[in-house]
């Protein structure tokens, strides 16, 4: 964060459950759906594998967003994996709030037949975040 | 609550008594060189203080090494440091079967940092020192828990300066009966009082550069932190603190790296992981070589992170940590 990026294109993170999210994105692309390229999507077997030091180290590594999609609570694979993981981001949100920076993090729930709105969520990050940096 | 009205007389007493088994040892406060520290008493309680007006570590740092089946011990420490052993037993480090917490009410601590010496241990000398004095660290005046309500037992000082003993659960009552004299005492009024709540911290990330910016990366905060606990720290390795080709390819890639490396990344790390398990003690700023003033940034965030559970580390030994639980309704404003 300290070294300041000099193209305006912003560069976001996404930790993507493979179960819902993951699908999503890959349904997304069969279906010819476009969303930005500054977005890298990292696989994890589950929203909840996603310790929040993933999110601080991508953040202060130069991305300029990070989002975290799991199941919608209830749908997890692993029967409450993401009721965790909403726990430890919407802390996680709060710390980033009491520094200020709270629009850098996003929770999304986007379960493996929501192609449209996976595309949606993340473009519109996406848009948000372009629109601070300019 | 019933408790028993007794003087520092008693408490050693009590404590001679427990102390004649063989497997038992007492972890508590010694006067030693005009400062007062913490030591395992087992034979003789020699020199022993109730009252510690210094803070060097965290007490609950020294359980973390203590395994032994079979013995018994009792810590009679500081509120500060029986909330971490608190903690420290939900996240299993510590078996909480052979250890009875009594916490003692606090008047506050200097820091040894600065030179002051000759600090009276006694409650009625101690009791306006710190009126008269700002000598106090820090972390300790912001502390709104001194009163000994945590752990197993409490000894409360009550508006007159006499001492209560005060039993909380089933090895509270145990610690109790090892007093024989003593008269019941119902309740009284108490001398160390909450304090108000305070506004929900707020900071920007160039003034967190601005006081980080001092930090050497020596890493005495994380090692002196009592509940920051694992072996296997996410920043012993190369992940998080890359080292030889894979810094300089960190650096080639995105252009200059601040040395030393990542002292903002391993201060936000370590303030989300101890984020619910922090008491606020300020054993991490005492460990600071170079001053930072951590507390700061760790108290506010763990009070207002812990405040979104209504949590408060170590207030209750049954409550669980907010991160390794759950309710199903709840927080529907975290998504987006």
């Amino acid at each position: 964060m300290t070294e300041e990026k000099k193209d305006k294109n912003p560069e976001i993170v996404g930790f993507a459950c493979s179960f819902c999210s993951f699908k999503a994105s890959e349904m997304a692309g069969s279906l010819r759906m476009k969303y930005p390229e500054g977005v890298k999507l990292i696989q994890v077997p589950c929203s909840s594998r996603v310790d929040p030091a993933f999110v601080i180290k991508a953040i202060f590594e130069g991305a300029d967003g990070v989002f975290v999609a799991g199941c919608h609570p209830g749908d997890c694979h692993f029967i409450k994996g993401n009721y965790y993981t909403r726990r430890k981001i919407a802390a996680l949100k709060e710390m980033f709030n009491a520094f200020s920076i709270k629009n850098k993090i996003r929770l999304f729930w986007v379960s493996a037949s929501e192609a449209r709105r996976f595309v949606e969520k993340v473009s519109n990050m996406y848009n948000e975040i372009k629109e601070a940096k300019t | 609550m019933k408790g028993k009205r007794v003087d520092k007389r008693l408490i050693e007493g009590a404590l001679r008594k427990f102390l004649e088994d063989e497997q038992h040892l007492v972890l508590g406060f010694e006067k030693a060189e005009n400062r007062v520290k913490h030591r395992l008493f087992k034979k003789n309680l020699q020199d022993y203080s109730l009252f510690n007006p210094y803070f060097s570590v965290n007490g609950a740092i020294y359980l973390r090494r203590l395994f032994s089946k079979g013995t018994k011990i009792i810590l009679m420490l500081r509120p500060c440091e029986i909330r971490a052993y608190g903690e420290l037993t939900k996240l299993s480090q510590i078996e909480r079967e052979s250890i009875i917490g009594v916490s003692v009410d606090c008047f506050g601590a200097v820091s040894l940092k600065n030179d002051v010496q000759d600090i009276p241990t006694e409650v009625d000398a101690l009791k306006d020192y710190f009126d008269g004095t700002d000598s106090m660290r820090w972390p300790c005046t912001v502390c709104r828990e001194r009163k000994g309500v945590v752990g197993d037992a409490g000894i409360r000082v009550d508006t007159k300066g006499s001492l209560l003993v005060f039993p909380y659960t089933e090895r509270g009552e145990e610690f109790l009966s090892l007093f024989d004299d003593g008269y019941e005492a119902n309740g009284a009024e108490m001398l160390i009082k909450t304090k108000d709540k305070v506004e929900s911290f707020q900071s920007d990330m160039e003034t967190f550069s601005k006081d980080i910016s001092k930090c050497i990366m020596c890493m005495n905060c994380r090692d002196m932190c009592p509940v920051c606990y694992c072996i296997d720290c996410v920043f012993n390795g190369d992940d998080y603190l890359p080292k030889g080709d894979a810094l300089l390819n960190k650096v080639f890639r995105s252009g200059s790296a601040m040395l030393p490396q990542g002292r903002e990344l391993f201060h936000f790390i370590r303030m989300y992981h101890v984020s619910q398990t922090c008491v606020g003690c300020g054993a991490c700023e005492e460990a600071c070589p170079q001053g930072v003033p951590l507390t700061k940034y760790f108290k506010g965030i763990s009070e207002r992170l812990q405040g979104m559970f209504s949590y408060m580390a170590g207030r209750n030994f049954d409550e669980s940590i907010p991160y390794l639980t759950f309710i199903e309704e709840e927080l529907k404003d975290a998504e987006d």
